[in-house]
């Protein structure tokens, strides 16, 4: 074989490996795993709140996607085709959980007036809902 | 920030007076779906909160735009990040009214057509829609269905092109909640 075409041959397999592997990267990039994360925050469920409740941009600035450990007294709990989550603190200044199906199991024996720990991602505030955060994972 | 919370408190209050009806979900579920002859994109947000004033046929719908899963790391991250730049614009709106309100009797079982309009909020852009829905009525719980489609570019979205033949600007945006009485 001529040299010539051994390189471009060379060339070709580099540029079709990198290819594949970029297309595997892409399409199996694996999610981000807020349980195994060290959280960026760690705070009452109503410091929270106020944080948010006091300057909602500033909130979305310091907590927004970030992964947040909150603790707090447990006000509602939901529980549908959904999700399964937690209000903490009061249900006018909520700090609302949604459990990652991945980690239901330990929370369904929460009980209302419980105390518990929470680390989750925080999606960010909204009038309804109070602080939304998702993807959470109970603490012991 | 205390002002904001307490004269939103106060409208709020107004909006749904002391015999209104109010209906209220914090799960709803609104997929979004873009469809080409390459790939089919769909993402789901299971945290959708609205309240429906069944007295005076108002509804608001709120969500976060974070609260948005893809199956696809890659493809939230892009949603996110560069489709809906939700660090700047973490929430849609939409705020409205039921068009056809006195054809929906809330106390009686049944399933009701259902027209809506108001004002869309995306990405900061704000449009008038008009929607057609289904609501449901069993058993004084109160669902409500809908599909609908939205232009990308309307709401300054943009496509890089690499992808720009992958995902269409049409989407299609499918809403199911189910409300409680609050």
């Amino acid at each position: 074989m001529k040299l010539g075409l051994k390189i471009i041959l060379i060339i070709t397999g580099f540029i079709l490996f990198f290819g594949l592997g970029a297309t595997y990267y892409v399409f199996n990039k694996p999610h981000r795993n807020i349980a195994k994360e060290r959280p960026a925050f760690i705070m009452e469920a109503s410091e929270l709140f106020e944080e948010f409740n006091m300057n909602e941009d500033l909130g979305n600035k310091k907590f927004g996607n970030q992964a947040i450990q909150v603790s707090g007294k447990v006000a509602e709990i939901t529980s549908d085709e959904n999700g399964f989550s937690f209000i903490l603190n009061n249900s006018m200044e909520a700090v609302n959980c949604t459990i990652d199906v991945k980690y239901k199991g330990k929370a369904t024996n929460i009980k209302i007036g419980d105390t518990i720990t929470i680390k989750g991602k925080c999606d960010g505030f909204d009038m309804i809902m109070g602080v939304v955060l998702t993807k959470c994972i109970l603490i012991e | 920030m205390k002002l904001k919370y307490l004269l939103f408190t106060i409208f709020m209050g107004f909006m749904l007076n002391l015999h209104a009806q109010k209906y209220i979900t914090k799960s709803g579920k609104i997929n979004i779906i873009s469809e080409s002859p390459i790939f089919t994109v769909e993402g789901v947000n299971k945290k959708v909160a609205s309240i429906l004033n069944t007295e005076t046929g108002e509804l608001v719908i709120s969500m976060l735009i974070r609260s948005f899963e893809f199956e696809e790391a890659v493809m939230e991250e892009r949603f996110n990040i560069n489709y809906l730049e939700s660090k700047s614009f973490p929430k849609s709106i939409f705020k409205g009214k039921i068009s056809n309100f006195e054809d929906i009797d809330f106390t009686t079982d049944g399933i009701y057509k259902t027209h809506v309009e108001g004002k869309l909020t995306i990405h900061g852009i704000t449009h008038d829609a008009e929607v057609k829905g289904l609501i449901t009525i069993t058993n004084g719980i109160i669902s409500a269905e809908s599909e609908f489609h939205i232009s990308l570019t309307d709401f300054e979205i943009e496509i890089e092109r690499a992808f720009k033949k992958s995902i269409d600007d049409d989407v299609l945006l499918k809403i199911d909640f189910t409300f409680i009485k609050h």
